[in-house]
């Protein structure tokens, strides 16, 4: 199905990811419709978006969503950090009871035929023995150890059941990899861009990391495609942190493990890299990889940028905004020898 | 092996002359910026390629694969692998020709010498310094094992992967060589008393991967590495203070403290088996039960009577 004629609603267009997905579909003419459900304005401006002020974790989407007549909801209200505004225990209230009556709206809206929703491969957590990259059917079984990650399981297990319970619609969930970009305000981003970054001592995790413009790209071919079912979506291939620092010119300072959490959240109130909670903790620890062959077979998309073209694209952008002098060694032997960068 | 300079020795040597060449620079006077660059620009090709590569590294210009397998690295810590191989344990390898040289195929050894997977890099050592064709297999480690700090990324950018079917089976389709030890735990942490005989194959795991891949198995006898630390006993208490999955106590460890994790200078022999095709089982036949414990047992025959063998060639253990 193409996208001619279709009427959609993007729900957490007050966060980036919904607000570039808002902007992409309303430049698409072939879209009759766009419409952008959140409490906050959106993140960017948009032109023919209809915004709708509501708060999904309130009943009123229910009379709300079968008014606009839409037959695509695409959720893009999941919040992995907390925010300012957004404090860490009320991400459960948004993640889980937020889905909850959006998908009860759903229910409602009787033009309806697909619903997407913007999930995140954190479900499979990040252990030490785990499978270097994980295929949708491993999510079951997988040793719940973070809030986020129950909050997403508990949301995925809401919406298994809901497509269960409603086979005319095409319900899809991509499992999204951290996404980095360096106009995006996340704290993994804000990480790696700190002047002197700590890692975990004797840790090199092997990291997938989204382009945000490949993000953005995927979740509008899955809306054009009517994939069912759970979806990875991440880079090709992956990268060590070491080399991603690297590449950076970002020097890192191991701390002892027991340590590293604490020094993040002290270096974070005051750098802005605060929010790595216990998920980015852990992937920064042992990493996480997924297997892309749904996304790009079922899908049909491609990511424009594998694991190492998203740090080397990142890392452009960051060399222009650097403050004062880095203390990076790559650099320095390579302006001392004139060889590399 | 190429014989490129990369890595450690050649470049601690380029980096020792670049920075006597860089002093000579400047006692005559140029300043430093200038001086690093015209003793970079004179240093002979050799050493200058190395100071290369020292330097892209730094700014992380190198390669490594999707699974973390870092080439670079692997060169550069196999002169230690080398020493090991030839020095320590004065390893004889027989039969390196019968891992083929392309393609998919799986390397299953007996397991054993408890703490660290040494067995493990001297297979490794075995193909890349025998074979004519040597290319760097891929392991399967013991789960905990990558969970210690170091041990689990000098493991990952040598070639080892946690140990999962899914890991291994992924590995064969792109064409690599998997080696893995289907006694796991139970071969490592076995005492000195039962060296040499082998444990239950676990479930036949190893065989449905070969039979769904369609990869070849190729069974290799590892004499020489029971004796590098003979197990008498065990702590439970030092295991689950560690979380590992059992702590020997040898006639040197813990007595001798970090000097009792040096592995005992015995006499190895590795032989590699002929291959065994599966490629006349359609990838269904993973399914079927008994062929997968006939093929399970048959791949454990070979292994312990090539054992036996080499044990009686080896003569004795240590001289």
């Amino acid at each position: 199905m193409s996208l001619a004629g279709r009427r959609i609603a993007i729900t957490g267009v007050s966060t980036v990811w919904g607000a570039e997905l808002a902007r992409l579909l309303e430049r698409d003419p072939e879209v009759e419709y766009v419409a952008g459900i959140d409490a906050h304005p959106p993140a960017l401006e948009l032109e023919r978006t209809d915004f709708i002020e509501a708060d999904i974790r309130s009943n009123l989407l229910s009379r709300l969503l079968p008014a606009t007549r839409v037959d695509t909801v695409v959720h893009c209200g999941i919040l992995w950090y907390p925010e300012p505004g957004r404090p860490a225990r009320a991400l459960h209230e948004i993640n889980v009871i937020g889905t909850l009556q959006l998908l009860a709206a759903c229910e409602r809206t009787e033009s309806l035929r697909q619903v997407v929703v913007r999930g995140s491969a954190a479900i499979y957590g990040c252990e030490a023995a785990s499978p270097f990259f994980f295929t949708e059917d491993l999510a079951r079984g997988a040793r719940l150890r973070t809030r986020f990650q129950r909050d997403i399981s508990e949301l995925e297990d809401y919406f298994e059941n809901f497509a269960r319970r409603h086979p005319e619609l095409a319900c899809c969930m991509l499992r999204y990899q951290p996404e980095i970009g360096a106009d995006l305000e996340t704290p993994l981003v804000r990480y790696l861009s700190l002047p002197v970054v700590p890692v975990q001592m004797g840790f090199d995790p092997r990291l997938q990391l989204l382009h945000a413009d490949d993000a953005t790209a995927a979740i509008a071919a899955a809306v054009r495609r009517q994939v069912r079912g759970p979806v990875n979506v991440g880079p090709g291939g992956s990268i060590s942190l070491s080399r991603t620092l690297r590449l950076c010119g970002r020097p890192s300072v191991p701390i002892p493990q027991p340590l590293f959490e604490p020094i993040v959240q002290r270096l974070g109130r005051q750098l802005g890299a605060g929010g790595l909670l216990g998920d980015g903790v852990r992937m920064l620890r042992y990493g996480r990889g997924v297997e892309i062959t749904r996304l790009r077979e079922e899908v049909g998309f491609e990511p424009r940028y594998d694991a190492v073209a998203a740090v080397r694209d990142l890392a452009t952008k960051l060399a222009g905004r650097r403050v004062g002098p880095g203390l990076d060694l790559g650099a320095l032997a390579g302006r001392l020898t004139g060889i590399g960068r | 092996m190429s014989g490129e300079p990369t890595g450690h020795s050649g470049g601690a040597e380029a980096v020792a002359d670049f920075i006597h060449q860089v002093k000579l620079g400047i006692e005559a006077g140029l300043d430093p910026m200038t001086a690093a660059q015209s003793a970079a620009e004179s240093l002979p090709r050799k050493l200058r390629e190395a100071l290369e590569a020292v330097v892209l590294r730094l700014q992380g210009e190198y390669h490594e694969d999707e699974w973390g397998f870092d080439e670079q690295f692997a060169e550069a810590v196999f002169p230690l692998f080398e020493f090991l191989y030839d020095v320590w344990w004065r390893v004889e390898a027989i039969g390196a020709a019968n891992v083929p040289a392309h393609g998919r195929a799986l390397l299953v050894p007996n397991h054993a010498g408890s703490l660290f997977p040494f067995d493990a890099t001297m297979v490794t050592t075995a193909i890349m310094k025998r074979h004519a064709l040597p290319r760097w297999p891929r392991f399967m480690v013991l789960d905990w094992a990558f969970a210690l700090p170091f041990v689990s990324a000098f493991m990952r950018r040598c070639g080892g992967v946690p140990a999962s079917p899914h890991n291994a089976t992924r590995l064969l389709e792109q064409e690599q060589l998997v080696t893995v030890f289907p006694e796991g735990v139970k071969g490592t942490g076995k005492p000195f008393s039962e060296r040499y005989r082998l444990q239950r194959f676990g479930r036949g795991g190893f065989v449905e991967i070969a039979l769904r891949t369609g990869a070849p198995i190729v069974p290799v006898a590892v004499v020489g590495s029971e004796e590098i630390y003979p197990k008498i006993g065990e702590s439970e208490t030092l295991a689950r203070l560690l979380g590992a999955p059992f702590v020997p106590i040898t006639p040197t460890f813990p007595w001798l403290g970090a000097l009792g994790l040096v592995p005992l200078p015995s006499r190895w022999r590795i032989e590699f088996c002929e291959p065994i095709d599966l490629s006349e089982h359609p990838p269904e036949a993973a399914d079927d039960r008994r062929l997968v414990f006939d093929v399970a047992e048959r791949v454990r025959e070979t292994i312990q009577t090539r054992l036996y063998e080499n044990l009686v060639a080896r003569g004795s253990t240590f001289t």
